[in-house]
């Protein structure tokens, strides 16, 4: 009887679990609440990054992969695919190097941007889910990614990091609702603000009123705000009733892998020192003179 | 003349809910990860279901227990991390489904009405998922898209007719057997 009454679920037992869960979920909710502020979110934003380090770049401590003798083989393909990776840099290099000399030779003395060197990364996870549309990249900060790095892929830009931890990046994609991406046609030259939408094609804001894209030309980064360098393959443009959409190119060369090269380097402006007078002082030949 | 012979109890018939509890979790943990993996079937992008929300509803079933809480709040804030959602939030949503569920299992009868084991799991999907709707569209100071979680939810509800016995801890966990 006592046995029972000890493990059996009284009423009372049952309320204080009941209050105990109620008590949890709004601790929670204040909890999340509290997260609005930057302060309290920039505390936990150490605990996100670490543990996005563990999700993304675990593979390589895998004790099981030791045990069976599958880390040497793995380790090969790995450099196998670094391998591949890097020439298929310097062919993307290659060919954008020889549209540029083509340019060059069309229009005089234009100047053209540099290819920006950038560290390729592996797809670790993604998710469609409610909240910000994100990518979780095996590269972070030991591999050289830099705060705010730009993500491209095969078919375009594919968004720019803003979480980065020691081994891992969260990649906020050009398909999200809170991107805004300068952009501008690149045969038109109308410049305007791309972002995106519930349906997975980008939308048009601040666009003048006089000038339009061009259908099916290529949208390009405008490189205006700094955050993106110029140049970049966003999409195609296509009309839909009066307004403009792009179709993201992104989507269509989805291989599992992203590059990710610096963001454009703003320097700081210098403050202005103004020079001293010098002392007014005779020369010795002043005083010869004299 | 044919004897009877009663049908051999199964290996998960003499598990109790310890065990019981600890497969979950591991099932849960195994299509959790799975998740994270880019899920592409002719340029189509897979719903995958929220497997925590599979314990929540299954493990409801036998009353509050501690120890389920203590994983659900775990699977939370996993969750949280791999959406990149504000933290608390499926936890929020996790312990509202597993508290629901308790809730109705002790006022239905689950067990021998068939209606309603499955209009109970349906109505906590929907649930679950429309406050998940609440909390983020709060959080992005905009209405967020319904049709990503209109599929999650769908996959999740289906995939737990599936494995809706997984989670059936047979009693609450901590307590032993002919006890209520």
């Amino acid at each position: 009887m006592k046995r029972l009454s000890r493990t059996g679920p009284t009423a009372s037992k049952r309320g204080v679990r009941s209050y105990a869960l109620i008590a949890l979920v709004l601790g929670f909710l204040g909890f999340m609440v509290a997260q609005g502020a930057p302060q309290v979110s920039g505390l936990f934003e150490p605990v996100r990054t670490a543990a996005s380090d563990r999700l993304a770049g675990g593979e390589e401590r895998g004790m099981l992969s030791k045990l069976v003798g599958r880390g040497a083989k793995s380790a090969r393909i790995r450099e196998l695919e670094g391998e591949v990776r890097e020439l298929s840099r310097y062919k993307a290099a290659a060919i954008s190097m020889a549209e540029r000399l083509e340019a060059y030779e069309n229009i005089l003395n234009l100047m053209g941007e540099p290819p920006a060197r950038g560290i390729t990364a592996r797809v670790s996870a993604e998710n469609d889910g409610p909240f910000a549309q994100t990518l979780l990249a095996n590269a972070g900060q030991i591999q050289g990614v830099e705060p705010g790095s730009v993500a491209i892929n095969e078919g375009g830009l594919v968004g720019r990091v803003i979480l980065l931890g020691e081994r891992s990046s969260r990649i906020l994609l050009v398909t999200d609702f809170n991107s805004r991406i300068p952009v501008m046609g690149e045969v038109s030259g109308v410049r305007a603000i791309l972002y995106g939408g519930r349906d997975s094609v980008g939308s048009i804001t601040d666009m003048p009123e006089s000038d339009s894209f061009i259908e099916g030309e290529r949208i390009l980064t405008s490189a205006e705000g700094g955050a993106f360098p110029r140049g970049l393959v966003v999409g195609k443009a296509m009309s839909e009733g009066r307004n403009w959409r792009v179709q993201f190119g992104m989507a269509k060369r989805d291989g599992g892998y992203i590059q990710l090269i610096p963001p454009p380097l703003i320097p700081k402006p210098v403050a202005y020192v103004a020079p001293e007078d010098p002392p007014v002082t005779a020369s010795p030949a002043q005083g010869v003179r004299q | 003349m044919a004897s009877y012979t009663p049908p051999r109890p199964s290996l998960w018939s003499h598990t109790g809910p310890s065990g019981r509890l600890v497969f979950g979790v591991f099932l849960i943990t195994v299509v959790g990860l799975w998740g994270l993996t880019p899920k592409t079937v002719f340029g189509v992008v897979l719903a995958w279901p929220h497997a925590a929300l599979w314990g929540a509803v299954g493990w409801g079933r036998v009353g509050l227990s501690m120890r389920v809480v203590a994983l659900l709040i775990v699977f939370g804030l996993l969750q949280d991390i791999t959406f990149n959602a504000p933290l608390g939030c499926f936890v929020i949503v996790n312990l509202i489904v597993y508290g629901l569920s308790t809730a109705a299992a002790s006022t239905f009868d689950m067990k021998q009405d068939t209606l309603m084991s499955f209009i109970v799991p349906a109505g906590l999907f929907f649930v679950g998922f429309f406050v998940l709707w609440i909390l983020a569209s709060s959080f992005a100071d905009h209405a967020v898209r319904v049709m990503p979680l209109l599929a999650y939810m769908l996959a999740t509800g289906l995939t737990y007719v599936l494995v809706a016995d997984l989670f059936d801890l047979g009693r609450r966990p901590g307590t032993l057997s002919g006890s209520s």
